[in-house]
């Protein structure tokens, strides 16, 4: 993954855009939100924060094994994970994210699938 | 519209959240809509802490007492996210405490977005302890590749200058029948052998104020007085050698494999630089490197021959046996001696 992504939009002025619309959009959908109801605050900005700036090649790399572990109690669905997938999708296209970019980040995101969803391939 | 209807409008239609108490109980007299959404509506006749359950009563009338005012932070959960309000209470009217208004504004997004620069330094910070150690390990690989100040000047002008070093001295090794050993042992057994000869070597050319400068093969060329100048470059030089000669006389007592070496002092001028640029190698050129080669072919194998120039630098501390006049090659006619251990020496090496 390039880093180039993340300094092409301008390096964390981007990232803390993105992570702050995404938030507000996992927050209020009705399909994924409740995971996030007892989550604090500080944490799940942190850990976007993070998931963010990896996925566009910023200066943090979160392992399979870290992703793994965040997501294990959660007992996801693959509709939970494309539901995931559908808001930042469309978080970035309202962030301005040219659309050969948003595949790429997209295919960062499906590549660990497996990962997120402590599932083997569907 | 009245001035109090038009009071009320507003206070109903800006996003600050605003209640009005009563002094005496704090009982809910007035509250906007912003307010109604974030705390729920009060019922009539309900009081502050009936609706703001999470606030420290007594903290409040303490304050209210003592400074007139309160100011405090509460977070509450509308729906799933979490609000972080700061609530101020004040009275109305400084002279009559008979009113309070509570003013509470939605600092949520400032705590999101604190939060997030705070994850995003630790990031940056851990990113650049990595870079620092990243750094470190490429110092100290390129200080394997060129001694320090050398290093220091490349650092800082992105180049390294030839420089013409007028005294130095050079110390060359190399082991009688490499070849044939290299050609009858396996690879892996040959560069153990030599990793832990020159690893030796290098600890005590550090000791002896020698510098390492390259190896190539099984030949080991160190030198003294460059990049720093030194007055005793001749004996640091001499002191190493016949320390390589006892080292593998001692190694030999102990290993399968015997090694014998031929070394060759030299002294004279030498330039040292960087060369290449791709892979960059610190290296020496000049007659002193040149008269060590020659000499160290000439010297009989575990003895150290050095040119008779060396004689008054040396003869104090080391025992020098003349070997005559003799024809090196590109040199001509020199005089040469052969460097053992001085008394002081030999004496010490006999105790271990």
């Amino acid at each position: 993954m390039a880093k180039a992504l993340f300094d092409k939009y301008g390096g964390f002025k981007s990232v803390s855009r993105i992570v702050m619309a995404f938030y507000e959009k996992v927050l209020d959908s009705d399909e994924i939100g409740d995971f996030f109801d007892n989550v604090d605050m500080p944490s799940l900005i942190d850990h976007q924060t993070k998931f963010i700036a990896s996925l566009l090649g910023g200066p943090v790399s979160y392992s399979d094994e870290r992703i793994k572990k965040a997501h294990a109690s959660l007992d996801l669905t693959h509709e939970d994970f494309d539901e995931v997938g559908r808001l930042l999708k469309e978080t970035l296209t309202e962030q301005g994210i040219e659309p050969q970019d948003i595949d790429t980040v997209m295919r960062e995101i499906e590549s660990r699938r497996t990962s997120i969803l402590s599932v083997g391939t569907p | 519209m009245s001035i109090t209807a038009i009071s009320q409008q507003l206070l109903r239609a800006i996003g600050v959240g605003i209640a009005v108490l009563r002094g005496d109980d704090l009982h809910f007299l007035f509250w906007n809509e912003p307010f109604s959404e974030w705390f729920g509506k009060p019922d009539s006749g309900s009081s502050l802490p009936d609706v703001l359950r999470d606030v420290d009563m007594e903290e409040i009338r303490a304050a209210l007492q003592q400074n007139g005012r309160y100011t405090g932070e509460l977070s509450v959960k509308v729906k799933r996210r979490t609000l972080v309000i700061a609530l101020s209470i004040a009275p109305a009217n400084a002279d009559v405490q008979d009113l309070y208004v509570a003013e509470c504004q939605n600092i949520t997004r400032i705590r999101e977005l604190e939060s997030m620069i705070d994850s995003y330094s630790s990031m940056v910070e851990r990113n650049t302890r990595d870079l620092e150690r990243e750094k470190e390990r490429v110092e100290r690989l390129l200080l394997n590749l060129m001694p320090r100040s050398v290093y220091e000047e490349f650092k800082t002008f992105g180049v390294v200058t030839p420089q013409l070093y007028e005294s130095v001295s050079v110390v060359m090794l190399d082991f009688v029948g490499f070849t044939r050993f290299a050609s009858e042992h396996d690879p892996t057994v040959t560069l153990g052998e030599l990793n832990d000869i020159f690893t030796a070597f290098d600890r005590i050319a550090e000791q002896f104020g020698c510098e390492r400068i390259k190896t190539i093969g099984d030949a080991y060329l160190a030198v003294a007085g460059m990049p720093e100048p030194s007055p005793d470059h001749a004996r640091a030089v001499a002191n190493c050698a016949v320390r390589f000669v006892r080292y593998l006389e001692r190694r030999n007592q102990s290993h399968q494999h015997k090694w014998e070496a031929r070394i060759g002092l030299g002294t004279g001028s030498a330039v040292g630089s960087v060369v290449g640029i791709q892979k960059y190698v610190y290296d020496v050129f000049g007659s002193a490197v040149n008269l060590a080669a020659r000499l160290q072919a000439f010297a009989s194998p575990m003895c150290v021959v050095a040119p008779g120039t060396m004689e008054e630098f040396l003869a104090d501390e080391f025992h020098l046996t003349d070997l005559g006049k003799q024809d090196i090659r590109s040199f001509g006619e020199l005089r040469l001696m052969r460097v053992s251990p001085g008394t002081e020496l030999a004496r010490k090496a006999r105790q271990f």
